[in-house]
């Protein structure tokens, strides 16, 4: 059987079709795959234990992040001044799934799961603030084991308190902190173990049974089960809550990709609706807009723009600076200093991704 | 689409069938079409089947262009996946078929028939995938990187080899199911390539399956002889560039500068096609002849030293594209060839002192 194209190349529709396949990848801003090494000098971090899970960014703009596979690694990087390096700070013994970091004050807390169980993982202070162009020097790192958080229980979420002093953490059943200084973990009590974990001003909001949240109150130590309930929408996946803002920023998403802010006081407010779901890792810039992945397999990058209440299809990731690659698949984000994202690649080879926002034009009247 | 046969009876082409129809899968379903089989026919040499595994890129019947990363999430366009088909070579028929990578394009094929295995490369996520025949049940072992590598080999050991877009060995190993890439490079041009985009595009296994040569899918292609059944990594030896010298400032045009059509003859010699320009510095290439020619070359394995063989001649378009070569059971030479509408296959008939009778035995597995 032949088939021949029935369409009128000349038709509006077919015109605007060839416009969007021209814009099909990144339409906006700029992206850049950095690999995971100190490019020309290093060897990237392997290939089957690079799926980058999990990522943070300390006070001076250094990322620290952890990746899943074969082996877990931990890893720290930085890209301003003279820096763009990303260091394998060391193989988590038995470990295989990164699932959080933490840059607390005074070292940096990795939460890593295997085949001996939940740990926290601490990854000493690395010097990164050196000239990596011309001259360096610094012994690689040494992890240190602070143990099991809870036993037999895989950890599923941690974020540091504000003061940075504590990491909060949940395992699938418990909810438990660490004390940063000592390593010390002390197991609160029970919670739905389900989903990341949010940061509000008064403490940490968790996925809850049924379409709720819990609280953990930070001053008090006591949890609040089913404390707020989610807005209407499908709460079925597991929750991710979006980073880079305030406090009082939250931002989440259900699993049909209705995107919700969240404000303790306030409550939940609709968005709009990324156009695929599930939504992946989300980061806000300090001008307000919301940058984030949705859809399986191939993701798109969305923007939500909060103050004009538009939701918009970014495309799919691409670089052509540094290294030459298409994103597929991404597991954590964080936003830099300078407003930039960096998103981590949960793919084989996993790079670092950092995207530079469209600047919008400003109208000023002189 | 139809898949094509060299009919040395009647010196002409078969036409076997519409692939599209026998897959239920027809031009008119709104979709992405089947249109093309890259490197992906692979034999069965115990039952004489012969493996077919179709890419994408032709457009639904109302659209004048498809991106798979366009329509990646679109039902109704979306291409519907690369279709096997198993195609009984000793009474032309099509035993079945179904979907090998769902989605996606084959980039290219191999068949481990001691394991009943085949191996594939999807288009556009460079995944890798296994196809168990007993079973029908494809696995997806995970993404090598962005640009397709255009050929699997497999060694003694059934491992299965490709290579990453950053010119990196990848392997396969059924013991470990582990993918790995090598420390060191495919060959390139170091004076001014990084080893980005060397991928493989053509492999071809010598007769004694010791060790493979190779050409890469990158402007200023090299040869290369690999051995992959020495070593914790294997010698990966550079035999030098396969076409001529150009100005390296200027990123030349990828169906221009190309070799492929690897294959060994009756006569133990390799024989492959690389392309010729006109070029006004490099090659002014005097005469009427035509600026793009594609040039079928002799090497020796012992002596690696190289010979111009003949010319490809079309009696109209260009000869300068083979993707494919094979050597028939007479010891007579054919080349694929793209880039000219329709594509097709070119004859090079050998002088009786290069031919063998089975020249075409141990017969290559991978497309």
């Amino acid at each position: 059987m032949q088939t021949k194209g029935r369409f009128d190349p000349n038709s509006p529709q077919i015109k605007a079709y060839e416009k969007e396949l021209a814009h099909q990848f990144v339409r906006e801003g700029t992206m850049v795959a950095f690999p995971m090494c100190l490019p020309g000098m290093t060897s990237p971090i392997t290939h089957d234990e690079c799926r980058i899970t999990a990522l943070d960014i300390d006070s001076e703009g250094h990322i620290y992040g952890g990746t899943s596979g074969r082996q877990a690694h931990l890893f720290a990087a930085a890209f301003h001044d003279l820096t763009g390096v990303v260091l394998d700070a060391g193989v988590v013994p038995d470990g295989t799934s990164s699932v959080a970091v933490c840059c607390a004050k005074s070292r940096v807390l990795a939460f890593v799961n295997g085949a001996r169980g939940g740990r926290a993982i601490a990854i000493p202070e690395i010097d990164l603030a050196q000239d990596w162009i011309q001259e360096w020097g610094l012994a690689p790192p040494v992890l240190q084991d602070l143990g099991e958080c809870v036993p037999r229980e895989p950890v599923v979420h941690a974020i540091c308190d504000p003061s940075r002093s504590t990491v909060i953490g949940i395992t699938t059943g418990h909810l438990f902190t660490v004390d940063v200084e000592s390593g010390k973990v002390v197991v609160i009590g029970e919670v739905s173990g389900r989903g990341h974990l949010g940061m509000s001003s008064s403490g940490v909001f968790g996925q809850d049974e049924g379409a709720r949240l819990w609280h953990f109150d930070l001053a008090s130590g006591k949890i609040r089960r089913a404390a707020v309930d989610l807005p209407e929408g499908e709460w079925t996946a597991a929750l991710r809550w979006s980073c880079g803002g305030d406090t009082d920023q939250l931002i989440t998403a259900d699993a049909a990709g209705h995107l919700f802010s969240f404000d303790e006081n306030k409550g939940f407010r609709s968005l709009g609706k990324a156009h695929l779901a599930p939504v992946g890792p989300m980061a806000m810039i300090p001008d307000g807009r919301l940058f984030g992945f949705c859809g399986p397999e191939m993701a798109n990058l969305f923007c939500c723009d909060r103050i004009s209440g538009s939701v918009s299809n970014l495309g799919v990731a691409a670089s052509v600076l540094e290294q030459r690659r298409y994103g597929y698949q991404f597991g954590d984000a964080v936003t830099g200093p300078d407003g930039e994202i960096v998103f981590g690649e949960d793919d084989n080879d996993g790079h670092l991704w950092l995207y530079f926002p469209k600047i919008k034009r400003v109208t000023r009247n002189l | 689409m139809k898949p094509v046969r060299y009919n040395e009876e009647r010196d002409d082409l078969d036409y076997l069938f519409d692939l599209a129809e026998m897959v239920d899968d027809p031009g008119t379903s709104g979709r992405a079409s089947q249109c093309k089989i890259h490197y992906s026919f692979a034999p069965s040499m115990h039952d004489g089947v012969l493996y077919m595994a179709t890419h994408l890129s032709g457009p639904p019947i109302d659209l004048p262009r498809y991106s798979p990363w366009y329509s990646w999430h679109d039902a109704t366009r979306c291409f519907r996946g690369s279709a096997l088909l198993a195609f009984d070579t000793r009474n032309d028929r099509v035993l079945w078929w179904d979907t090998l990578i769902p989605k996606e394009g084959c980039r290219c094929l191999l068949h481990d028939e001691e394991h009943g295995l085949l191996y594939a490369m999807s288009y556009p996520r460079d995944h890798f995938i296994i196809y168990d025949l007993q079973t029908r049940k494809r696995r997806d072992v995970g993404r090598i990187s962005s640009i397709n590598p255009q050929a699997l080999f497999l060694d003694k050991r059934h491992r299965v080899w490709t290579s990453s877009d950053y010119g990196r060995l990848v392997r396969y190993t059924p013991e470990t199911d582990r993918l790995e890439i090598s420390p060191g490079l495919l060959a390139h041009d170091v004076n001014y390539q990084s080893g980005w985009h060397s991928v493989f595009y053509d492999v071809a296994p010598s007769p004694d399956r010791e060790c493979v040569y190779a050409s890469t899918w990158c402007p200023n292609p090299h040869l290369m002889r690999i051995w992959p059944n020495e070593g914790e990594w294997p010698r990966v030896e550079d035999l030098g560039p396969a076409t001529q010298p150009r100005d390296p400032t200027f990123p030349i045009d990828m169906f221009t500068d190309h070799c492929g059509g690897l294959t060994f003859a009756g006569d133990g010699k390799l024989y492959y096609v690389a392309s010729r320009w006109r070029d006004p510095k490099y090659n002014p290439m005097p005469g009427s002849g035509k600026e793009l020619q594609g040039v079928v070359w002799r090497l020796d394995p012992q002596t690696l030293a190289r010979e111009e063989v003949t010319l490809l001649k079309h009696p109209t378009g260009v000869a300068n594209y083979v993707s494919r070569g094979a050597v028939d059971h007479n010891g007579d030479l054919f080349f694929g060839h793209v880039g000219n509408r329709p594509s097709g296959i070119f004859k090079v008939s050998m002088p009786a002192e290069r031919k063998k009778k089975n020249a075409h035995l141990p017969i290559r597995m991978w497309g």
